[in-house]
C-alpha cells in the first residue's frame, strides 16, 4: 500500500537550498533564486531574536494585543480587594494551551461490529475511526467546526475504496509527519475535484500511530455550495478564514493547505506539475503558532481532470473558479467532471521548522514570509520533480 | 459590596441573572426592572421587611420612565453602582423590534440606559448582553469567530440582527471611558432546560415551523442560561472593561438545534426563501429572514471566549444535552460539568 523511502533519500530532498547546484529545474516562479542578500539579513534577524527584550517585548505585544477597537483594559476598582481577583498567571496556566490528541491505535478497545458500514471496515480502519472520534470533546456528536466522527465513518469506506482500487495511492515519508501538536501539510493542488484532500486525508489517517485527522482547508467558494459545505464540515475540512486557520493550529491539529488557492486546479495541461505562486497566508500562521510545515507532492492529481483551455470570462460571470474544457467535459455532462482512474503517489517531505529560526514577531515580516512561502514551494516542487518522473 | 440594577429582570435570562446574584453574599441591593408583573419565583426574594430585592414595572424603551427612575429619590438612596443589561428576549420575542421613532425597541432602550448610566454618578459598571449574531459570517458550515471578528454591516440584514448590532455599536462606543466600565458580552443561541431557546434570530419564540436553507445545515454555537447569569456575575465582579465571547462547549447543527427545542425545520432553496422574505415585508411583517434568506440560515460559527476565561475567568460549567425526564419524554436539558 505505502513505502517508506530511505532516511538518505529524504535529506537529499529536505534541504533544497543545500543541493549542489540549487538548480530548480522547471521553476516559473524563480523571482528569487539568489537568496544570498536575503540570507544575510535573515541571520541579522534571527541575531536580533536571541535575548533581546525589546523583539521579546514586541513578540508579546503581537501575540496578546488585541485590535483598538475591542481592547479590553484592565483596571483596579475600588471595591474589590485584589486578592479576590483571578490572577492572570493562574488563568494562563489553568487554561493554557491543550492540545487535541487521538489515543494509539494499541489502546483503542473495540465495542462489537454491528451495521452495515462496521463489517464494511477491517479491525484496523475501525480502530482508526474509533481513535479519530477522540478529536470531538466529551460524548458531544459534533466538534467546534462540525467534524462528526459518525459521518467520517460513513464516508470512509468509499473514499477508501477510491484509495485502494481507483487511485492506487502509493505514499511515503509519513514518518515525517510529526506525531502530535500544530502541523502544516502543503502541497500541490491540481484536479477539478479535490480527491488530492481526500487521499491525503485517507492516507495519514491510515499510515499514523496515533492516527492524525488532517483538515484540510478548503476554499470560501466551496463553503457557499449547498450539500457540499455540510459534507466538508462533517469530514473535519474547513474554510480557510484566518480564525480558523488559528484556532486548528492552537489546539494542535493537522492542517493541509494548497497555498496555490484556486489557481492550482486552474492550470491547464501545459502547466501540470508547476507550481503557481504560493499565497503567504499560511507561514504567518505556522511562524506565530509554532508549528512546522511539511512540503507535500501530490502526483497525479493533475492528471486526474487534464484541463485543455479554462473560460476565464464564463468563470467570472458565473463566479465560479474555472469553466474548464477537458476530454470529457463538457462533451459528457457533469460525469465528464470525474476523474480518470490514475494512479496517484504522496510524498511527504522533511518538516520545515521555521518556527525554531524565527520567533512569531517575523509573522509580521512580509518580505521575511514571502520568502519563507517560496522556500516551501521550492520544496514542493523538488519533491514532484523528483518523484513525477 | 454591590448594588445592581437587572433590566428585563422579568424574562428568563433576567430571572436567572437575579437569582445567581442573589446567591452572591458580595451583593447587597439587587433592583430589578420588567415590563411585566413580578415572576412567581421572585415572591421569595422580595418577602420580608427589608428584601434584599426590590422590583419595578417600567418601560425601559421610553425616555420619561427611564429618566424618572433614575432621577428618583429611592433610586438615589438605594446607591446602585453596577447595571446589568438583559435585553427583552422572553415571550415578547416574535415582537422584538417594534419602531419608537426610528429606532427599535431594543436600541431605544439601550441608548437611554447608557445615557442615564453616563449621567448618574454612582454607576461606575455597566455590563450588558449582547448577540453574537452581530458578525459577519463567512461562507462554511462552521466557522470560528473571535472578539476581533468583522461585524455584519450589510444594509439588507434582517431587522432583528441589526437591532442587535446598533445596541452592540452603542455600548462598543463607550468600551473606553474612563468613568463607567462597560463589559459587553457577546452571547450566541441560549438554552434553557425545558426545550427552551432565546436570542436566536429564528429559533426564539413559542415551538414552531420554521424555514432554513434546503442544502445548509449551520452549526450553531450554544451556551446555558446559568452560564450567562455565571458571566454576567463574573463581569460584575471583574475589573475589566471590553467586549468578551460567551459561549458553552456544545456546538449543533440548525437543524438538531430546532428538534431538540420543539421546533419544526422546513428546508427551503434558496430563492423560495428570498420569496418568502419578500412576502412578508409586502405583507408589513417583520421579517425573520432578511434578503436573501439571511446567512445565519447559511452559515454558522462558533465563538472563541479564551479572552473570557483569561480575563474574566470564565468557562463554561454547563452541558446542554437530551436526557429522558421523569415521563419518559425527552427533553432538552443543562446540566453541571
Amino acid at each position: 500500500m505505502s513505502e517508506i523511502e530511505s532516511p538518505q533519500a529524504v535529506e537529499e530532498i529536505a534541504s533544497p537550498l543545500a543541493a549542489p547546484g540549487r538548480t530548480l529545474g522547471r521553476d516559473p516562479f524563480d523571482d528569487l533564486a539568489d537568496p544570498d542578500p536575503f540570507e544575510e539579513r535573515l541571520d541579522q534577524l534571527e541575531a536580533r531574536r536571541a535575548d533581546s527584550p525589546i523583539v521579546q517585548h514586541r513578540a508579546r505585544k503581537v501575540t496578546a494585543e488585541p485590535s483598538l477597537a475591542t481592547k479590553s483594559t484592565i483596571r483596579r476598582a475600588a471595591a474589590h480587594r485584589e486578592d479576590d481577583l483571578p490572577s492572570r498567571d493562574n488563568l494562563t496556566r489553568l487554561f493554557g494551551r491543550r492540545w487535541s490528541t487521538t489515543p494509539p491505535l494499541a489502546e483503542i478497545e473495540l465495542p462489537p461490529a454491528k451495521g452495515l458500514i462496521d463489517r464494511l471496515l477491517n479491525t484496523d480502519e475501525r480502530r482508526v475511526l474509533t481513535a479519530l472520534a477522540h478529536l470531538v470533546e466529551g460524548d458531544a456528536p459534533y466538534d467546534r467546526f462540525g467534524y462528526s466522527p459518525e459521518a467520517m465513518k460513513a464516508a470512509f469506506p468509499f473514499f477508501h475504496a477510491l484509495y485502494r482500487l481507483y487511485f492506487r495511492v502509493r505514499s511515503e515519508g509519513h514518518k515525517r509527519i510529526p506525531g502530535e501538536g500544530p502541523v502544516v501539510l502543503a502541497g500541490n493542488h491540481g484536479g477539478l475535484l479535490p480527491f488530492d484532500a481526500a487521499m491525503a486525508i485517507i492516507d495519514v489517517a491510515l499510515n499514523t500511530d496515533p492516527p492524525r485527522l488532517v483538515r484540510a482547508v478548503v476554499d470560501r467558494w466551496a463553503g457557499s455550495l449547498p450539500w457540499i459545505n455540510i459534507f466538508y464540515a462533517r469530514v473535519g475540512q474547513v474554510v480557510g478564514t484566518r480564525e480558523n486557520f488559528a484556532k486548528l493550529l492552537d489546539d494542535g491539529q493537522l492542517l493541509l493547505v494548497f497555498p496555490e488557492g484556486v489557481e492550482g486546479i486552474r492550470k491547464t495541461i501545459a502547466h501540470r506539475y508547476r507550481l503557481q505562486k504560493f499565497r503567504v497566508g499560511f507561514i504567518e500562521h505556522a511562524l506565530r503558532a509554532r508549528a512546522p510545515i511539511v512540503p507535500v507532492a501530490f502526483i497525479g492529481s493533475d492528471d486526474q481532470s487534464p484541463i485543455l483551455f479554462d473560460i476565464k470570462p464564463l468563470a467570472r460571470r458565473l463566479g465560479v473558479p474555472v469553466v474548464p474544457i477537458t476530454p470529457t467535459f463538457p462533451w459528457f455532462g457533469p460525469l465528464g467532471l470525474l476523474p480518470y482512474p490514475v494512479s496517484y503517489r504522496i510524498v511527504y517531505g522533511e518538516p520545515l521548522r521555521y518556527h525554531e529560526r524565527f520567533g512569531p514577531e517575523a509573522a509580521n515580516d512580509s518580505r521575511l514570509v514571502r520568502y519563507l512561502a517560496n522556500q516551501v514551494r521550492r520544496s514542493v516542487q523538488l519533491l514532484i520533480d523528483r518523484h513525477h518522473q | 459590596m454591590t448594588r445592581i440594577l437587572v433590566t428585563h429582570a422579568d424574562e428568563p435570562i433576567g430571572r436567572r441573572v437575579v437569582k445567581n446574584l442573589y446567591h452572591d453574599p458580595g451583593v447587597e441591593v439587587i433592583y430589578a426592572l420588567g415590563s411585566g408583573p413580578p415572576p412567581r419565583k421572585f415572591d421569595a426574594y422580595l418577602a420580608g421587611s427589608n428584601p434584599r430585592v426590590t422590583y419595578t414595572r417600567l418601560d425601559l424603551a421610553k425616555h420619561r420612565p427611564i429618566h424618572d427612575l433614575f432621577h428618583s429619590a429611592p433610586f438615589r438612596a438605594a446607591e446602585i453602582d453596577t447595571v446589568v443589561y438583559v435585553p427583552r428576549h422572553g415571550a415578547g420575542a416574535s415582537v422584538a423590534a417594534p419602531l419608537l421613532g426610528g429606532l427599535s425597541e431594543r436600541t431605544a432602550e439601550s441608548r437611554l440606559l447608557l445615557q442615564n448610566c453616563l449621567e448618574t454618578r454612582t454607576i461606575r459598571n455597566l455590563v450588558a448582553i449582547g448577540s453574537a449574531f452581530v458578525y459577519r459570517l463567512p461562507p462554511g458550515n462552521a466557522n470560528h469567530l473571535s472578539e476581533d471578528s468583522e461585524l455584519n454591516l450589510d444594509p439588507d440584514v434582517m431587522p432583528e440582527i441589526r437591532a442587535w448590532i446598533d445596541c452592540d455599536m452603542i455600548f462598543h462606543s463607550e468600551v473606553h471611558n474612563d468613568r463607567l466600565r462597560v463589559v459587553l458580552l457577546r452571547v450566541p443561541t441560549v438554552v434553557a432546560a425545558g426545550g427552551y431557546v432565546y436570542l436566536h434570530p429564528s429559533l426564539a419564540g413559542r415551538p414552531g415551523s420554521r424555514v432554513r436553507a434546503l442544502g445548509f445545515d449551520p452549526i450553531c454555537a450554544l451556551v446555558s442560561d446559568k452560564d450567562v447569569a455565571r458571566a454576567v456575575r463574573a463581569a460584575t465582579k471583574t475589573p475589566v472593561s471590553g467586549i468578551f465571547n460567551i459561549a458553552g462547549s456544545e456546538a449543533v447543527p440548525l437543524s438538531m438545534l430546532a428538534r431538540w427545542t420543539g421546533h419544526t425545520s422546513i428546508p427551503l432553496p434558496g430563492p423560495l426563501l428570498s420569496m418568502v422574505d419578500a412576502t412578508e415585508r409586502a405583507l408589513g411583517i417583520e421579517s425573520r429572514l432578511g434578503a436573501g434568506g439571511g446567512a445565519h440560515l447559511r452559515y454558522g460559527f462558533t465563538l472563541d471566549t479564551e479572552r473570557a476565561a483569561a480575563e474574566l475567568g470564565f468557562r463554561s460549567q454547563y452541558r446542554i444535552g437530551l436526557a429522558r425526564a421523569g415521563d419518559g419524554a425527552l427533553r432538552l436539558e443543562t446540566a453541571s460539568i
